[in-house]
């Protein structure tokens, strides 16, 4: 049995995941490191709150890529997604207090907006038959600049004043478990909304008839069309699924567990949208290995403090890079993830 | 699209551009400013005044060289996005070169050839370098080129960032910026008395596209690519190694792009800076080159719109008080409506002004 037909994406996955334990291991033991000091609880609390936002909008695009319809768009509805929800607690407020039921229907406004947004995507791609890619880059080009226009237009500035986040909840008793009590039970609500999307999105689509239809859109078309279903209904409801979890991702990260909308630069997405693809690739398209490997990414991205506590202080612009070279890493050991078979091509029913 | 014809390829770069425009100033209007005053200000700032052309003209140039960088890649069927990185990481190549070497050659006219040539040289090597990770990784590990280019602007941003700021920053200086590049390092203005224009910089950016297109249209290399782009199938059985051909393509796109990186760095900035800082050239090309459907030559009038446009948002962002960004979210729309040409020929056969050829 040659190496290449050994190889699934499971057994590559895992493999790598092992070897990237194993290095990381082997460099922590030569140069002596704390461990104990490198694996906290707080670390790992950072990690998961880093990892809601991309799991969330990974989740969305798995499905829509599992339909056939490849969102490239998903930074971009993540920036309208953290702009909208926002803006909605802002204005909600009237200039006063922004308080905790003003940014939960800023989180809902942001999840409605992005799906009405995406909408507009779905028909462009699916009835338009634009280039998925193109059209995608192009969503992201909108969002790079509307998003600090309308948020120019609201606050006079590219970025929103200070605002609140979501508070965090504590269950009484269950809280006082050790390590989990302190990662799950005392936290943003959003982690608890995030773990249940993740289990219902894994349910769905390996235990429903609707997760065979997505997946049937996605590798067979014909045969969901033969068998009576219509295949560009099925992918509307994902795509638009898919911008609607980018949206929650995004209203994550600005109110959820951040402060505020940031619009300079790329904006306060900063390639999270990008990143949530190579998740849901790393987790070969299943929701449970796209939230293990957005905690990597997350991960990834709080190293930094990590390395401080423990008198590494690498410059803040090289240790955000983290997040992007671990992408890279990834892609070039699972780059060839098997895609759904029919992914960016538009499907037209023979009458 | 492949068999479209160039009128209708036109007639949709035409109506795209308009589209976008169009919803650009309703959403001006929307936003409670003056449309027409937006619109005429936009005309204004692009081509109202000598200094104004110039600018625009600047904005062209480096609009033309990465757009062509963009439709290299794009010929062959292979996304470049990360031409704003292999941009980046371009001209401080050239600048550092030109730092580095300038003690060591004479200065006057003579030293400041040979430097700029030196350091546009460097650009490119490095431009081109930059460029190939993305295309071995597509073509050794299937791994997709629209995000690890993506991923790689990210990369080159930050650490040259890091490196300006920690180990090129004079003593005492503030701001994360480099020594100035010597006075004699420099593309003079001649008719347009501009400090960041250059006559020879748009003429470089000309021949370039003129190269390109030759070289993709009438030499067996530009075959090949262009080729294996189109009929992936039929290039194999030809002999062309697609492995070596997408990495060949993302080499060449990115030693275009390094020479803009050159150009913005000789003729624009004369120095180097906090690379988020300066205009997203790299991702407007994309637009430029979509627009241009991805013909080198096509590159240009598209480049001088997308110049005149830039020129004008900025333009608006000093007196009006409609923020440029708009203009940025305009690029973006005319970008979603070159991917839909469908859209279009619908609207086209339903009005009956033609597209029904089909």
């Amino acid at each position: 049995m040659s190496v290449t037909e050994y190889a699934n994406p499971v057994r590559v996955t895992v493999g790598v995941g092992l070897l990237v334990l194993f290095v990381v291991g082997g460099v922590a033991t030569l140069l002596d490191l704390p461990g104990a000091e490198l694996l906290t609880v707080g670390a790992a609390q950072r990690a998961l709150q880093a990892a809601i936002p991309i799991a969330l909008a990974a989740i969305g695009g798995l499905y829509a890529e599992k339909s056939g319809v490849f969102n490239i768009g998903l930074e971009g509805f993540m920036i309208f997604g953290a702009l909208a929800a926002a803006a909605t607690a802002s204005i909600a407020s009237g200039e006063g207090a922004v308080t905790q039921a003003h940014l939960w229907l800023g989180i809902l406004v942001a999840v409605l907006v992005c799906a009405l947004l995406t909408v507009v995507y779905a028909l462009l791609t699916i009835r338009y038959r634009a280039d998925q890619i193109v059209a995608g880059l192009a969503v992201w080009f909108v969002a790079l600049g509307f998003g600090p226009f309308t948020a120019t237009v609201i606050w006079g500035g590219v970025s929103s004043p200070s605002l609140p986040n979501v508070d965090a909840i504590t269950v009484p008793v269950l809280a006082e478990i050790p390590v989990l009590g302190r990662l799950v039970f005392d936290s943003s609500p959003l982690l608890w909304l995030t773990l249940f999307l993740t289990a219902a999105a894994w349910v769905v689509l390996y235990r429903t008839r609707y997760g065979y239809w997505v997946q049937a859109a996605g590798e067979n078309p014909q045969a969901l069309d033969t068998a009576g279903v219509s295949v560009n209904r099925v992918r509307y409801a994902t795509v638009i699924f898919s911008g609607a979890m980018a949206g929650l991702g995004g209203a994550v990260l600005s109110i959820g567990i951040g402060s505020g909308f940031t619009g300079t630069g790329v904006t306060m997405v900063d390639g999270r949208g990008w990143i949530a693809i190579v998740a849901y690739l790393f987790g070969n398209y299943n929701p449970v290995g796209a939230f293990g490997a957005a905690l990597l990414f997350g991960a990834m991205e709080m190293l930094q403090i990590q390395l401080q506590t423990i008198g590494i202080a690498l410059p803040g612009s090289i240790t955000e890079l983290f997040p992007y070279v671990a992408v890279l890493v990834v892609l070039a050991a699972v780059g060839y993830t098997r895609m759904p078979a029919a992914v960016g091509e538009p499907y037209e029913t023979e009458k | 699209m492949v068999r479209a014809s160039v009128l209708e390829r036109f007639a949709i770069a035409v109506a795209s551009t308009l589209l976008a425009l169009l919803l650009g100033a309703v959403i001006v209007a929307a936003s409670g400013y003056d449309a027409v005053e937006f619109v005429t200000a936009l005309v204004y700032g692009a081509f109202g005044t000598i200094s104004n052309v110039a600018f625009t003209l600047r904005q062209t140039t480096m609009l033309l060289l990465t757009g062509v960088a963009v439709a290299i890649a794009f010929r062959a069927g292979v996304f470049n996005i990360g031409v704003q990185g292999q941009f980046v990481v371009g001209g401080f190549a050239t600048v550092v070169t030109v730092l580095f070497l300038a003690p060591f050659l004479p200065t006057g006219v003579v030293g400041g050839v040979l430097l700029m040539l030196l350091g546009t040289a460097a650009a490119m090597l490095v431009g081109g370098a930059y460029a190939a990770i993305p295309g071995v990784m597509k073509a050794y590990a299937d791994a997709n080129e629209v995000i690890t280019t993506i991923m790689l602007n990210f990369i080159a941003s930050g650490v040259v960032f890091y490196l300006v700021d920690s180990h090129l920053r004079p003593e005492g200086a503030s701001a994360p910026n480099t020594e100035q590049l010597p006075s004699y390092v420099d593309l003079p203005g001649f008719a347009f008395g501009s400090s960041s224009f250059s006559v020879i910089g748009l003429g470089v950016a000309l021949l370039t596209a003129v190269v390109v297109a030759f070289v993709l249209g009438r030499t067996r290399y530009g075959y090949d690519l262009v080729t294996s782009g189109h009929q992936a199938a039929a290039a194999a059985y030809a002999g062309v190694d697609p492995k070596r051909t997408v990495v060949l393509t993302m080499t060449f796109s990115g030693m275009v792009a390094g020479l803009a990186g050159a150009m913005f760095a000789i003729m624009i900035l004369g120095y180097y800076s906090d690379p988020s800082t300066f205009p997203r050239f790299g991702f407007d090309a994309i637009a430029v080159s979509l627009l241009a459907a991805n013909n080198p030559l096509g590159v240009i009038p598209a480049a001088l719109l997308f110049g005149g446009l830039d020129a004008g948002g900025q333009y608006i962002g000093f007196t009006l008080d409609v923020p440029r960004q708009l203009v940025d979210g305009v690029v973006g729309l005319v970008v979603l409506f070159v991917a839909t040409p469908e859209l279009f020929r619908m609207a086209g056969r339903r009005t009956g002004l033609g597209g029904d050829e089909e």
